[in-house]
């Protein structure tokens, strides 16, 4: 390979890498500019369920069952000293329950089974679905609405069916690009996380 | 903790819920809505200077080049991060093997936090600090690739396991935040990309967009094909 040729192969590589950046700003920036209000309204809705002695449930497919120990983990141990240590599990960290429940015919429901056994309805049910079409994760914030739980759906594309189950806070990355949508998911559950913390100090605000 | 008084964090972040008397709802409200916005205006511009800085753009294009060489040469890819970075390092494992994208070909890689039974004989019969570089003796080929993720550049189980496999013969790459502690400093690590703030929340956002950028310019560099 000639030098020129390596040249012109790393600049068209930096464009690859110059337009995936471009879209990990412009799509968070749409989406949080339209969210914020319905954010903050989220934030205190889960204070009052952890201040009940709630505990948050997070489920997802794929990447965004990382996303959902990775919220967990978020609440569970602060990085921020002084931050009270909250009650969070990620539903897809047990493989050993979860590749149970899947097996036969009714793994669609595999996420929805572990909550009618685990789930009390004080607690906060996290579903992640990237076009808002995942059914396990339909059926399981269905579930939880039923049950009583606060229901959050983290989706993208144009929110799908997800959207249309009357959760309690659905959010919507406006977006069709996988990995943008989870980077803002990522954003979006590290600020309700953040900012859950502030109504703590005011305690008059959670009953 | 007196909630009155609330942490030194918070009084610095949160003066409102400080200013005498009780804030009312809607204030707080409006306030938390207001830091949402800061927070997003914050990832906006540390992506941006992530790019920006120390030729970053270049560097991850030659992290994916290497990358996508050593894959073409049937490398598989090990990850290893703490906390939440465990979960981006186990985010990338699976993006490697079940891409999200259908023109992009699944690639071997293998997270070094998902087998806990691993992680807690390692940690209970040597220590923490070997969690990850017991593994990499054991699964590390010559030729195969180590991803370390961590916010602060200074885990030392990441930079004993890097160590590691820099002596293997692995191609080591590190993504780092704040200033790059110890391990944008190493000899033991071959391209390592910083995101330079000291916010962790905002470090892993923007270490997932460099991530998924280095799966973008593998996956381009494979289809356009290795030389």
């Amino acid at each position: 390979m000639t030098t020129e040729m390596e040249k012109r192969e790393q600049s068209d590589l930096l464009a690859v890498v110059t337009a995936r950046f471009a879209l990990s700003v412009t799509i968070p920036d749409t989406f949080f500019n339209a969210e914020a209000k319905n954010i903050a309204e989220a934030c205190w809705a889960m204070a009052r369920r952890f201040h009940q002695g709630g505990r948050l449930l997070a489920f997802g497919n794929g990447a965004w069952a990382t996303d959902a120990q990775h919220v967990a983990v978020e609440f569970v141990h602060p990085v921020i000293v002084g931050k009270r240590a909250l009650p969070a599990l990620a539903l897809t960290n047990d493989s050993a329950t979860m590749s149970g429940l899947m097996t036969g015919d009714d793994a669609t429901n595999s996420f929805a089974r572990q909550l009618r056994i685990v789930a009390r309805p004080q607690d906060i049910a996290l579903g992640y679905s990237p076009d808002g079409q995942c059914n396990n994760v339909r059926s399981a914030l269905t579930t939880a609405r039923e049950m009583g739980l606060l229901t959050l759906g983290l989706v993208g594309g144009d929110g799908g069916s997800i959207q249309q189950s009357q959760l309690d806070f659905c959010f919507v990355v406006p977006s069709c690009d996988p990995l943008a949508i989870q980077e803002t998911h990522e954003t979006l559950y590290h600020v309700l996380w953040e900012l859950v913390h502030i109504y703590f100090e005011n305690e008059g605000l959670l009953q | 903790m007196n909630n009155n008084e609330g942490s030194e964090y918070d009084r610095l972040f949160y003066p409102f819920l400080f200013e005498g008397g009780k804030a009312s709802l809607e204030d707080v409200l409006a306030q938390v809505q207001h830091s949402t916005l800061e927070k997003c205006r914050e990832i906006i511009a540390l992506r941006q200077a992530t790019l920006e800085h120390a030729d970053a753009g270049i560097q991850i294009v030659a992290a994916g080049q290497a990358m996508a060489r050593a894959f073409a040469h049937g490398a598989t890819l090990l990850a290893f991060g703490n906390g939440g970075s465990s979960t981006d390092a186990q985010d990338l494992v699976t993006e490697l093997l079940n891409p999200p994208f259908a023109h992009w070909s699944p690639l071997p890689a293998l997270a070094l936090t998902n087998d806990i039974a691993v992680i807690t004989a390692v940690g209970n019969d040597v220590g923490f600090d070997n969690v990850f570089s017991r593994q990499v003796i054991a699964f590390g080929h010559k030729g195969d690739i180590a991803v370390g993720i961590s916010t602060s550049g200074n885990s030392k189980n990441l930079l004993v396991a890097l160590e590691q496999a820099h002596k293997q013969g692995l191609l080591t790459i590190g993504l780092t935040g704040y200033d790059g502690g110890k391990m944008l400093q190493s000899g033991n690590i071959d391209i390592c990309i910083n995101a330079p703030s000291d916010h962790i929340p905002r470090i892993q956002e923007a270490q997932a967009t460099v991530y998924h950028a280095l799966l973008e310019v593998i996956h381009t560099a494979l289809e356009k094909g290795i030389s």
